[in-house]
């Protein structure tokens, strides 16, 4: 079982405090960082160019640099676009969906009902990054 | 020629002749030639002398011929030709030469006499005539329609020609010595026909009658025959000249072309989509079918032998038109044109008419034809084409904006989902996150947080309320008619601050406003939320500095335009065409109040004003935020 390293991009303190729960207890990933958003994560992989992360999860709607603002520059950027990045949101819309992946989201993962239990959604995230073998 | 002496009289006697005489010694030159050589020959007199005869010959040189000429006159003392002969300049000329040869007193040969006449003349006239009888003979010989030949006084048989022969089934060999009676039934022939046709033919100068008459193989046919006497120019009867033709042929002819005519007849008269009809050579209607009836009203009765002018509008005839028409239909064998003709109601149809001439078989013009289509319906049927076509146009041009308005409002719907399941979800699953807390305090009874957690509920609730109203107030700004009049800027802006006091008050903000207009069309309660929105941002962002407001309006060209400038956080270039997305909230150093709907709701009233909206801004230096209003 593979321990990724993450980066949590999230601007709301409450569910930050409680996603750093889930994903601590799980013991399946270690948190590189979490910020608030596109514009801390970019400002954070410029200044840590050496312990880049495996893995960048991300909200979708955030003040500044947005969940679609970070797909872009990631994947256009030729020292991230190795990194995949994943988008979290509380939204289920289809066409949402769609607009990440096809954008270069390399996975979609609604939100928690209730951010209280990140736990399961930790655990989920991880079953589902094993199998799709998106990192070697 | 010292042997020959001429006397005063011989003398005189040649110079006369109008023929050229000439003597030539016996080895065949020239020793006398008399004046007239002149005028025949072209030659002097003097020029003639001691010349060989040949140089009056066709081939000057031909001493050949000339020799041998000579030579038959010493033989048989005379020698008569008729040929061409050329003349000093080397015309040719036919002439009659006679050559005699002359003896002296020993019966010793001692030369010739010759005698040469010019009778090119003659000669014509004899080749003519026989060119001429060449041609009748042959023309008749080669007639076949009709059976030529001549009789004998008696009636005998003496010339037979091809048509005779096609006719009668006889060959020339068979006939001709036959006697004419031949040809004649049992019954004629019992009855003296023949003789007697002879007879009034010679009292009367010609027989003429349509009748029986038997062919070689005894089948009889109907025949044409007229029979001339022939009397010589000392009116002597020499015979008789017959022309025989069969009508069997034609009789036949005759009921096949009535019957052509008569199907062509019914099938013209029958016809229904075109007027066709005849005009005489004077314009006067000499036939009417069901077409022309039906097109324009008349019976045939009602409209056979008067002119076809009658069809066209005054107009027309004042300016001579049907007459036009007709000349050019002789000149150019047709006339053709649409127009406008009268029916017998008097009102007009759009015709198409085309006016041929009509020739008889010798060439005669006996009339036109007309044939005439109404036009009215296919015109008629063409404009109800293109104006469904221009419907059809119109609806299409419309359905396209209606098209791109839908899909705009498509868009809309679709960011509006967006917006619902995403922004309004958020602040309920924090309030439900919380609630579960609370919840799970309470059972561990845990007091402590519970407010914090409370007060965050609540947050999320006024945050969701927030968003919800201004969702509506968004979308119903697509949905109500615009209430257009004319409004007082001032009041606009006074009023914007005015709601926005507390605001101004709190942020000790400077504004200054720069405004020339007086009023601008348009909706009071969009436009005061568009400047109060655009006021309200520029409050918001301030920076640390002493924050400063300016608000500009003025005419521009053939609109207004509208500037809130701050000297706040500004926006960074590349966010700025980020600005007017819905919920669109931009990265900040530090965090500003809003749900990120206000620049989208100003985006929209200015498209509604027919306007553009847009942000010139540096980070960290202010932003100006222009828009303009009634632009077209």
């Amino acid at each position: 079982m593979n321990r990724y390293r993450i980066i949590l991009v999230e601007n709301d303190e409450d569910e930050q405090m409680f996603m750093r729960e889930g994903f601590e207890s799980s013991g399946l990933f270690d948190i590189v960082a979490q910020v608030d958003n596109g514009d801390v994560l970019l400002n954070y992989l410029e200044e840590h160019k050496n312990n880049l992360p495996d893995i960048i999860l991300s909200d979708l709607n955030m003040p500044g640099k947005n969940g679609m603002d970070i797909i872009e520059e990631v994947t256009s950027n030729p020292e991230y676009k190795h990194i995949p990045v994943i988008i979290t949101s509380t939204s289920s819309t289809r066409s949402i969906i769609d607009k990440c992946l096809a954008a270069g989201a390399i996975d979609y993962v609604v939100k928690p009902d209730t951010f209280i239990d990140y736990l399961p959604f930790v655990q989920d995230l991880h079953r589902r990054i094993e199998q799709r073998s998106i990192l070697k | 020629m010292e042997g020959l002496t001429m006397t005063d009289s011989g003398n005189l006697l040649l110079d006369s002749i109008r023929d050229a005489v000439i003597m030539l010694d016996k080895d065949g030159f020239v020793g006398y030639a008399n004046p007239a050589v002149t005028e025949i020959a072209g030659y002097t007199q003097q020029e003639m002398i001691n010349k060989p005869l040949s140089i009056l010959y066709e081939a000057k040189e031909d001493l050949i011929k000339a020799e041998y000429e000579l030579e038959q006159a010493r033989k048989k003392g005379k020698f008569i030709s008729e040929g061409w002969k050329s003349k000093k300049n080397g015309d040719l000329f036919w002439g009659e030469l006679t050559i005699a040869a002359i003896h002296d007193n020993e019966h010793q040969h001692s030369g010739y006499s010759c005698l040469l006449r010019d009778t090119s003349a003659r000669k014509q006239t004899e080749t003519s005539l026989r060119q001429s009888e060449e041609h009748y003979r042959l023309m008749v010989e080669t007639i076949r329609d009709y059976s030529i030949f001549m009789l004998d006084c008696t009636g005998h048989v003496l010339t037979w020609n091809d048509g005779a022969k096609r006719n009668s089934g006889y060959t020339s060999t068979e006939i001709i010595g036959k006697h004419f009676s031949t040809f004649y039934t049992t019954e004629d022939l019992g009855d003296g026909k023949p003789e007697r046709e002879l007879r009034i033919a010679i009292e009367t100068g010609k027989y003429e009658e349509e009748g029986w008459r038997v062919k070689k193989n005894g089948s009889i046919y109907w025949a044409s025959v007229i029979i001339t006497a022939l009397f010589n120019e000392q009116n002597r009867h020499i015979g008789f000249s017959k022309v025989v033709r069969d009508l069997t042929e034609r009789k036949e002819n005759d009921e096949r072309l009535r019957q052509s005519e008569e199907r062509y007849r019914s099938l013209v008269e029958q016809v229904t989509d075109y007027g066709i009809f005849i005009l005489d050579e004077k314009g006067r209607i000499a036939s009417w079918n069901e077409g022309a009836k039906r097109i324009k009203g008349y019976t045939a009765d009602e409209v056979i032998g008067k002119y076809f002018s009658i069809f066209y509008p005054e107009e027309d005839i004042m300016n001579g038109k049907p007459a036009h028409e007709l000349k050019v239909a002789i000149a150019e064998g047709k006339y053709e044109e649409e127009g406008w003709r009268l029916r017998k109601d008097g009102t007009r149809f759009w015709a198409n008419v085309v006016i041929t001439a009509v020739y008889n078989t010798s060439g005669v013009l006996i009339g036109f034809s007309k044939v005439t289509k109404d036009l009215t319906e296919r015109k008629e049927n063409e404009r109800a084409l293109k104006q469904s076509h221009d419907r059809y146009r119109r609806l299409a041009d419309e359905l396209k904006i209606t098209n791109e308005e839908l899909s705009y409002t498509n868009r809309e719907m679709e960011q509006f989902t967006s917006i619902v399941s995403h922004d309004l979800q958020e602040p309920i699953r924090t309030i439900k996150s919380f609630l579960l807390l609370i919840d799970m305090k309470l059972d561990a009874e845990q007091n402590k947080d519970l407010k914090v957690y409370i007060g965050k509920s609540i947050g999320a609730a006024n945050r969701m309320r927030e968003l919800i109203q201004n969702l509506l107030h968004y979308s119903q700004l697509g949905k109500d008619e615009l209430i257009t009049e004319d409004v007082n800027v001032n009041m606009l802006i006074s009023q914007a601050m005015q709601n926005l006091r507390s605001s101004i008050e709190s942020s000790g903000a400077k504004i200054l406003i720069e405004n020339d207009l007086e009023t601008v069309p348009g909706d009071k309660v969009q436009l005061g939320q568009l400047i109060q929105n655009l006021l309200g941002n520029a409050l918001k962002f301030t920076s640390d500095t002493e924050p400063y407001i300016k608000i500009t309006a003025h005419k521009e060209d053939n609109h207004v335009k509208f500037a809130i400038s701050d000297n706040g956080i500004g926006i960074a270039r590349e966010d700025l065409h980020k600005v007017f997305e819905i919920f669109r909230r931009l990265n900040t150093e530090k965090t500003y109040p809003g749900t990120g709907i206000g620049l989208a709701i100003c985006k929209k009233i200015v498209d509604r004003h027919k306007g553009k909206i847009w942000p010139e801004s540096e980070k960290g230096k202010g932003t100006t935020f222009y828009f303009t209003l009634n632009e077209n």
